[in-house]
Parts: C-alpha cells; structure tokens; sequence
C-alpha cells in the first residue's frame, strides 16, 4: 500500500527523526550536493541530480580510526571502534543503494567487518526514486532502476504536491511517521534510459584480458584516483598507524588500484607496474572478478566516473567496445 | 558491538630475537591469551599479520611449527619501517598477531615422495616449517633435498639448524653464495645453476621453491629441462597482503586473492591464472 506525505510532512518527520538517529542527507557543501550527517533538517535538499559523492561513506568512511591503542604503566591495551547511534541515510537513489547492497557482499562475508556490519544492521535506508536522469545515467543496464525499491527500505516518489511514499521493509515499516493517508493515484513514470551492452560483458572481459586494448584506454590515465572515490561500490582500503603526540591508532582509508604502488610489496615486486595493467584491474575487478566471486557486476551505472574523469575514460565506453573487440576477435 | 572486529590484532609478547642474519632476526612470539594461544593452530605455509604498534602491520610467514607449544616464530627482514619496529622490539614488548591466514602446502599429498626444497635469501622462511614438518616425519618421505642460496655466506638464514638437516637420515643440505669471502669454502654458483648441476630427478618428486621472483623464474626454468611438470612445481606467492581476509581488495593477482586463495599454489594452478605473476 502506497501513502502519501506532502514535503512538510517529511520535513517534520526527519525532524522526529533526527531525535533518535543521525540522519545522513543530500546537503549543500560549496558548490555541490553531497551526504553528511545533517544538525537542522532545513539543510536537505531534495531537488538534486547524482550527488557528488554516494552515501558509501556512511559504511566505509574515507579515513576511519578502526582500534586506538592505549598504554598503561606498559600494558597495551586495544580499544576498537564502536557504532554509537542508529542511523537513517535520507534521499540516496536507487543506484546508491544498489552499490551499498553490492558493497555488502564482500564486507558481510565471514569473517565480516565489524563495524561495517555494525552500521548497516543500525541503518535504515530510505531512497529517493529519480524523477529525471543525467546524461551519463545507465542504471537500468546495471540491474537497477530510477524507481527500483529493491535496496532500501523505504521508497520515496516525488509526485504532485508531496511525496509518494512505499515502505519495502519491516524496518521502513517500523519507521514511517504516523498518519499518512493512503495513496491511490498512479506513480508517475520513471524516466526512460539509454542502454549500455551488458550482455556477457564477463566473458568478453575473460577472453580480452590479454588485448592490447587497456594500454591504449590506459594512455590518457592520469591515476587521479577520482573514478573510486566517487564510485559507489569501489571499496579497495588501505590500513596505516597513526601516531602523534603519544595517540596510537590504526586507520582505514579509501585507496584506489590506480595509484602506483597499489600492489607493491615490500620486497619490490609488483604485478601491476603498468597504467594499462592498473586500468584493466579496475575494470576487471568490476566486469569479471566481482561477478565470478558474487554474480554481480560491480558498477551500478550512477554515471560518477563518466561525470568526473578529466580524460574522458567512459565505462559505458569500454563496455561498448569489449563487445566490437570480441566481436572483431570471433570475425562476426 | 558484536563480535570482535576481524582487525583487531591478539596480542602478543616478544621472547626472544635472534639475529640471524645481519638484516634478518628471528622473533619469538607468545599469545597472551591462553585460549587463543591454545587454539591457534596452523600448517607449514600459512602467514600472520604482525603489528607494531604505532608504525603498521606486515605479513610475515610462520616460521616454527604447531607442536612447538612455547611459541610462534617469525623471520623478520628489515626492509621498511614495520620491520625496523618489530626488529627494534626487546624482549617483553607487546606486538600484535593476526592469523592464521591463507593455505598452507600440502605435506600429505606428498608423504612417499623424494622432496626437493629450494629457497633463496629469506625465501627459506616459509620452507623451514615445511623440511622440519618433513624431519619430524622423516619416515614418511623419500630423499630430501634442501638446497639454499643467498648474497653472501652470512646471509644465510637458519645457520644454527644447518647441522641438524645435514645430519637427519636421507637428507641432503647443499648451500650456496653469490659471492663467497675468505672463509667460505663451500659453492659460489646462483641457484638455478646449482639446480641444474645437481640435475634432482623428476622421478616421483616434488619441487617446492621460494626466493626472489628472478631466482623463481630461472630456477623454475631449470626445474622443467630436468622434466619436473608443473603440477611437481610448488611455489608461495608474494603480494601487498593488508587485510588478510580477502575484503581490501590489494593483494589479487588476476582472479585469486594471494591472502585467501594461496599464498601456496603449483604451477599447473599458477599457469590458469588470468594475469601471470
């Protein structure tokens, strides 16, 4: 059953929320709309294209502290982490709550990430179907929609005068504000997408893993490293000490398979001493690795790293041209 | 919270360090934690994350066998900063373990075999569990060869064990230097000469090698004109191993992550591989 909620309605509910929870929002930071933790509800934006970055950081945050290590009298102890509060991510489209859901697999995988673990089971989602979509937008070629409720749980529609509103989960369900009445008329249409071939794009990526083709993508690469931040399911890290001024603590931060080094190891051995070799192993981790280990494609077709790298490296690109290369390759 | 994090490291209290060499030490490792320490069990091959609290963590193979209750030992080579902390660590000092990680080699598959083992340099760390795992069960291998290499004399790594494996029955220990000194009597030849010299048969034999990825690479060359196949072909593989737990996503070579997958493959496996190491 569908409700309705007009948009002071929802605004008065994030504010019952914010009572109990952190409540993670689209806001405005400078010149782009990104997810923080908001203080004042009166800071959501709620008309915005793809934000700058996706709400991955909630779970995995770009530098978080994951034990700190105390000293008494020379006895160590090890103090983790902990997931203080209940959260709700308010507003992420159904792309980003895709690429959480992708995210989950290898985080919740035994022995799963604690404190990954530990925010997604305090976190509700509640998603914001898209009413208009950005040229670099290809979700539904990526197993998702516009109006796809499958990874959140609750669905907000923008509809007239107020917000369509569908709980998919017991936890939405358990969330929703009290009194909003039903909602009968029809959801209005969500926007029609470009597609991108994605048919057996795994095992063209298996038969061109040796083509000559990645150094020449790989050419233009400035490993700026921006393809995975703003990539909802990139989640390669990186572990460091921190110390200072006698503060101990063992950080986790964001790291990116482009960066040279990324696979170099102590003893001065890489397997990846290339630019092509690097982009192929970010593509391939998404287009063939990631699927063989968890069906799934890992891109959710959100359209970041098409919007923001400085070369023009357009996945949607690749994947067309894995298709003609093999194509090229068998003689068809 | 839940469980504990997968992250957060045992601790651990430094026994003893031994130099062995003039950059490796040999660090003696105690759980504190008597249940932990009961219940950590492993095999020849495996590796642990060991920190030093307040410079990082590094994956170091696990040196000493499982029925040595007194403790874990790892060889430790100073190359970068963690290893500098862990060597500069004195007896009494706490340090952090995580593990057991990874597969191990599979020492039963080759019970009733003649066992060639080849390491150079600190390449012999991971085999040293692997000829006193063979040692403790002597009767259930054939020959063994141990044939090990490094710079220098001095950089040999496990010198106080050499007389034991020269003497234990069927066992031969053959060394060998880049460059010899004054004292050095013994051979001054690369290793995968010294393979090709001895020419081991292939002959119901298992090869297992482990040393720098050039000594690897020839001595693995040597090891297929002699006829070994690959399948007769063990190696351990290096990578960045962070997390090990397969979910930092740095240590994949092609499809298979080396914390979780290996870092103990023979080369029929290593040879289907998308992306060769």
């Amino acid at each position: 059953m569908n409700l309705f909620a007009s948009k002071d309605d929802v605004i008065r509910w994030l504010g019952e929320l914010l009572k109990e929870h952190v409540v993670i929002a689209p806001v405005r930071v400078q010149e782009q709309t990104t997810f923080q933790p908001i203080s004042q509800v009166e800071d959501v934006v709620f008309d915005f294209n793809n934000t700058a970055l996706s709400p991955k950081g909630w779970f995995l945050p770009p530098t978080e502290t994951l034990f700190s290590v105390q000293r008494d009298d020379g006895k160590v102890e090890l103090v983790p982490t902990k997931v203080e509060r209940d959260a709700v991510i308010f507003g992420l489209h159904p792309c980003d709550a895709r690429g959480i859901a992708l995210m989950d697999s290898p985080f919740l995988q035994e022995p799963s990430d604690a404190l990954y673990r530990e925010r997604r089971s305090r976190t509700a989602l509640i998603g914001l179907a898209c009413r208009q979509a950005q040229p670099e937008c290809f979700c539904t070629s990526m197993g998702s929609a516009p109006d796809d409720p499958s990874n959140v749980d609750i669905l907000l529609t923008e509809g007239e005068d107020g917000y369509i509103v569908q709980a998919v989960t017991e936890k939405g369900k358990a969330l929703l504000p009290k009194g909003l009445a039903e909602y009968k008329g029809k959801v209005p249409a969500p926007p029609k997408l470009e597609a991108v071939p994605t048919k057996e794009v795994v095992s063209a990526m298996r038969e061109l893993f040796n083509d000559p083709y990645w150094e020449q993508v790989a050419d233009r690469c400035l490993h700026c490293n921006i393809c995975a931040y703003v990539c909802p399911t990139c989640y390669c890290f990186d572990m460091r000490d921190y110390a200072d001024k006698g503060k101990v603590e063992r950080v986790r931060s964001w790291e990116s398979c482009q960066s040279p080094g990324f696979s170099l190891t102590a003893g001065g051995y890489d397997p990846r001493t290339t630019k092509g070799e690097r982009l192929r192993q970010r593509f391939c981790h998404k287009l063939l690795y990631f699927p063989e280990q968890f069906q799934d494609v890992a891109c959710v077709g959100c359209g970041r790293c098409v919007r923001d790298c400085p070369v023009n490296i357009d996945i949607r690109e690749v994947i067309s041209n894995l298709k003609q290369v093999t194509e090229a390759k068998s003689g068809s | 919270m839940g469980p504990e994090s997968p992250f957060t490291p045992y601790l651990a209290t430094l026994k003893t360090a031994t130099q062995l060499t003039p950059d490796i030490k040999l660090l003696s490792v105690e759980l504190e934690d008597p249940d932990i320490k009961a219940g950590f069990d492993y095999k020849p091959g495996q590796f642990a994350l060991l920190s030093a609290f307040g410079e990082g963590e590094a994956p170091f193979g696990i040196v000493s066998l499982p029925l040595q209750k007194d403790g874990l030992e790892f060889a430790v080579r100073r190359i970068g900063t963690v290893t500098r902390a862990l060597q500069e660590l004195e007896p009494g000092d706490t340090l952090g373990v995580r593990g057991p990680f990874g597969n191990y080699f599979p020492l039963e598959d080759y019970v009733g075999k003649n066992m060639i083992v080849i390491g150079g340099g600190i390449g012999m760390a991971p085999l040293r569990p692997v000829i006193n795992s063979i040692l403790e069960q002597r009767d259930d291998y054939k020959e063994l060869l141990i044939i090990n290499g490094a710079r220098t004399p001095q950089d040999l790594v496990f010198q106080p064990e050499f007389p034991t494996w020269m003497e234990a029955p069927g066992t031969k220990l053959e060394l060998t230097v880049d460059r010899g000194d004054e004292e050095w009597k013994g051979r001054v030849a690369l290793v995968p000469d010294v393979v090709k010299e001895l020419a081991p048969s292939p002959g119901n034999a298992i090869a297992i090698v482990c040393g720098p990825p050039i000594m690897i690479r020839f001595t693995l060359a040597r090891l297929r004109d002699l006829g070994y196949k690959d399948n007769q072909i063990v190696t351990t593989l290096e990578a960045k191993m962070k997390c090990g737990l397969g979910k930092c996503a740095r240590c994949n070579i092609g499809e298979k992550y080396v914390c979780q997958d290996g870092p103990v493959f023979n080369l029929e496996q290593i040879s289907q591989f998308l992306e060769q190491p």
